[in-house]
């Protein structure tokens, strides 16, 4: 990077967290930390719930994604808007009412004590594990760009969020969301305009479009059911609905945003507001992918898109090998090059024969570039049986470093940063109020003065980050970081999401009931997963569905006494 | 008790709708890109 882009990027990342920092100083009790005051208007509460989803994997993964398999992961948000809707009617005025500092207390509530602990359990392990890999995401940016190993870009990501967090809790954490948000919103739409301004002059952004779709990357919507199929219009829906109700209703990271509300009408609007506005954005980020694809297509895109693994390999013995794949796949682009332009020509004489014919010329060169690709990746492994072979999150950062002017560079690395800073400061935050309400408030240190818990929740902020520091130093086995994200999500919310359903829709079931009904449905789900007995989108259903059916029949067989007590 | 009535609409329900048919027009631009790319 130049010095412009440092400048940019120090300057950005110094601006927010002082200006965060400065917002929360007068954080001096627990309601402060935990629920900045219950003061936050909705557009606050709305940039914030985004910012808390929309983690530096987003910016970094999804127009990989796209890359690689086109548009249609658009649809793994069909059920948000859907999910937003159910949760202003029945979650937010039910948690406002009861004034609850998380989403698990209400259980205790409802249920029991055995229930809320167990939900807040399962709260911690997966938002623990999930904040882990947020923290990595942007360590790969800092360790491409310093050439460092990840390890320490990890360490350091980590450690500057704990630093604000700790200071101002979840004021600190939404002064910096709204500021964040604001500059990702302007990035990115800078970010696509330099892409069209990228590409050849007699290619227009229509035209790039069309060629992307003549590859199979413009396939945003596919209406064909299939259970195994990650992403369909069905799965995305019905799949989508049950997994983004799950999140936003019953994950605190985003329980205790739309709880910072200043009434149940801010938190509402805040929440119809993220319904309205985030399909467009992932569709923009992955459009931002599908025009690199169209860029690489007239432009020799590198053989393996991680620097790091690639420098590795050209140092070792298998250089040569490595050499003589490298040469092959320039020569195949060349020779794609030429198909390209054919078919930009058929395009523009709108000529149909000639478009199928380069089309076909297209798919065959696609299934060469892939074979020798896959050569390359099977030398890196055989090379280090440690290296990451996994390429689609490293594929964005490369074209920015290579391709955008100075200043444009350090804002999108900012970015970057930006948004991971707001996903993992609300993980740490939301990790610290349940360990804090749920476990050492109701069970260790009921009657504790309110300095006392917030002194408690600064130390568990601590712990927190330095745990999901250190699965960050394991994430990069894990493949495309949004779908691990997502895949671990699915394996808990299902179940998290049918004992809040159970809560507010079927109240003749007791706690007792639910509680063994959510271990079985637990026990099921990692089964399911396990076995590969369906695609992970369709979890979430399962589970949520396991649980409350299975509530219902143990309530019916369960000892008269046990549940005539709970339902009293 | 917390006034709770949503700017410029009458109810939430007709938010609620308005963020039904959002998704629902997003649906058939997203369809009609397919169909028109492909």
């Amino acid at each position: 990077m130049s010095i412009t882009d440092w400048f940019v990027l120090v300057i950005t990342l110094l601006f927010i967290v002082l200006y965060g920092m400065w917002k929360s100083r007068n954080t001096k009790n627990i309601d402060g930390f935990l629920l900045a005051d219950k003061k936050l208007p909705w557009y606050h509460v709305g940039l914030s719930v985004m910012a808390t989803q929309a983690s530096a994997i987003t910016f970094l993964s999804l127009p990989g994604q796209a890359y690689s398999d086109g548009l249609r992961f658009v649809q793994f948000y069909f059920g948000l808007p859907l999910a937003m809707v159910v949760l202003c009617i029945t979650f937010i005025p039910v948690f406002r009412k009861l004034n609850v500092y998380t989403a698990y207390e209400y259980l205790e509530k409802r249920f029991d004590l055995k229930t809320r602990s167990l939900t807040a359990f399962l709260f911690l392990l997966q938002r623990g594990l999930s904040t882990g890999i947020s923290i990595y995401a942007p360590a790969i940016v800092l360790s491409s760009i310093l050439n460092l190993n990840i390890s320490y870009t990890t360490l350091f990501t980590g450690g500057i969020v704990i630093l604000y967090t700790v200071y101002g809790g979840t004021k600190a954490v939404s002064y910096t969301q709204l500021l964040q948000m604001s500059i990702i919103f302007a990035g990115l739409f800078i970010a696509a305009y330099m892409m069209v301004h990228l590409l050849p002059a007699d290619v227009g952004f229509i035209d790039a479009l069309h060629i992307a779709g003549k590859m199979g990357k413009m396939n945003v919507i596919d209406t064909h059911f299939d259970l195994n199929n990650r992403y369909n219009i069905w799965s995305g829906i019905i799949g989508g609905f049950f997994l983004q109700l799950s999140y936003f209703g019953t994950d605190q990271s985003q329980v205790g945003r739309y709880l910072t509300g200043k009434s149940v009408t801010q938190s509402r609007l805040g929440l119809v507001m993220n319904g309205l506005v985030k399909i467009p954005m992932q569709f923009l980020i992955l459009l931002i992918g599908v025009l690199v694809f169209t860029f690489y297509q007239f432009h020799q895109p590198p053989l393996f898109f991680n620097k790091v693994e690639t420098e590795r390999i050209v140092n070792s013995s298998y250089k040569q090998d490595y050499n003589n794949l490298e040469k092959d796949y320039h020569q195949l682009n060349e020779q794609k090059q030429q198909h390209v332009n054919e078919l930009v020509n058929a395009i523009h004489k709108n000529n149909d024969a000639e478009i199928n014919s380069s089309r076909i010329q297209l798919q065959t060169d696609n299934k060469e570039s892939a074979k020798i690709r896959k050569a390359a990746i099977d030398l890196i492994s055989t090379n280090n049986k440690a290296a990451d072979v996994n390429d689609t999150n490293y594929i964005f950062l490369s074209f920015v470093m290579r391709y955008l002017p100075e200043g444009v560079i350090g804002l999108l690395v900012a970015i970057i940063f930006l948004a991971s800073m707001g996903s993992i400061a609300s993980g740490f935050n939301s990790l610290a109020s349940a360990t804090v309400v749920d476990f050492y408030k109701r069970l260790i240190n009921p009657h504790a003065s309110s300095r006392n818990y917030l002194y408690v929740s600064r130390i568990a902020t601590v712990c927190w980050g330095l745990f999901c520091i250190a699965v960050g130093l394991y994430a990069s086995k894990l493949g495309n970081l949004i779908e691990a994200v997502n895949i671990l999500g699915s394996l808990f919310y299902g179940t998290i999401l049918g004992i809040f359903c159970v809560a507010f829709y079927l109240k003749k079931v007791g706690g007792t009931a639910v509680f063994y009904a959510a271990l079985i449905s637990e026990a099921f789900i990692f089964f399911a997963w396990l076995t590969d007995l369906t695609a992970f989108l369709w979890l979430n259903v399962i589970g949520c569905l396991l649980v409350m059916m299975t509530s219902l029949l143990l309530q019916k067989v369960l000892p008269l006494r046990i549940t005539i007590d709970e339902t009293k | 008790m917390e006034e709770d009535k949503p700017p410029i609409m009458k109810s939430w329900n007709n938010v609620y709708l308005l963020v039904i048919a959002v998704l629902v027009m997003l649906m058939i631009f997203f369809y009609f890109i397919t169909k028109y790319f492909e």
